[in-house]
């Protein structure tokens, strides 16, 4: 909950607004994602994938692959370490 | 206080190491957690155990906030932390609301629940806590780290 949740909601729905259904979120500085946040990126990927699109997450710490994959969520996304590649692969 | 039961034996080593009433806002709640990973911290648990800890309370807090004080920043959540010299930590997390009724079934990683954009806070916090108990119907959160 609160800015960093919030955050993360502003920008997916300028992205996904502006009719751009592929996103890479870069999650190299989120230490952990609380279940808001689990929620939001599960329902963006909905939207994204309605529109032909997909989401994949760029470098998850160590405790936040855990904390998806607890919640069973960890194998909807393609985990990458190259943002390069990871954009590039949408083109 | 039901639940403590499971401190017994160290019950008298056991001390408050915080216990705020914080208004029911996210700025409070990041607030509130981070004096929480402080204490942690200082206690020297293992990094891991504080994550585990600190997203456990982040989401018993937000269960508080939102479905206790209705996102009203007028109300009061009460946040209590205790350890004792085994690195035991006990959370209590209390609430003004009616309580709620717990489903202590519902899997949000299975079908059709999976897609769902809520409903995994509990869940989370029985899986990253070892024991997790309700009191005052469902208003009250008492969760265990050992």
């Amino acid at each position: 909950m609160g800015i960093a949740v919030d955050g993360l909601r502003q920008a997916m729905e300028e992205v996904l607004g502006s009719g751009g259904p592929y996103l890479v979120i870069n999650l190299h500085e989120v230490p952990m994602i609380d279940s808001s946040g689990i929620g939001l990126l599960v329902k963006f990927l909905t939207l994204a994938k309605e529109r032909g699109g997909n989401i994949k997450l760029l470098n998850p710490s160590k405790f936040a692959i855990q904390t998806l994959k607890l919640v069973g969520v960890l194998n909807l996304f393609e985990v990458v370490d190259d943002e390069e590649k990871a954009v590039a692969s949408f083109r | 206080m039901a639940g403590e039961s499971t401190f017994d034996g160290a019950s008298s080593e056991r001390r408050e190491l915080l216990n705020v009433d914080l208004p029911a806002t996210a700025d409070a709640v990041a607030d509130v957690s981070d004096k929480v990973a402080a204490i942690l911290l200082d206690l020297g648990i293992p990094e891991e155990k504080q994550l585990e800890i600190s997203l456990a309370l982040q989401e018993a807090l937000a269960n508080a906030v939102v479905h206790g004080c209705g996102n009203d920043s007028s109300k009061k959540v009460r946040c209590r932390l205790d350890g004792d010299k085994q690195g035991r930590i006990l959370i209590i997390v209390s609430d003004p609301g009616p309580g709620m009724e717990v489903n202590p079934t519902l899997v949000p990683k299975l079908s059709p629940n999976l897609y769902q954009d809520h409903g995994r806070g509990i869940y989370l916090i029985r899986r990253l806590m070892d024991d997790v108990k309700f009191e005052r119907g469902g208003s009250e959160i008492h969760m265990w780290k050992y």
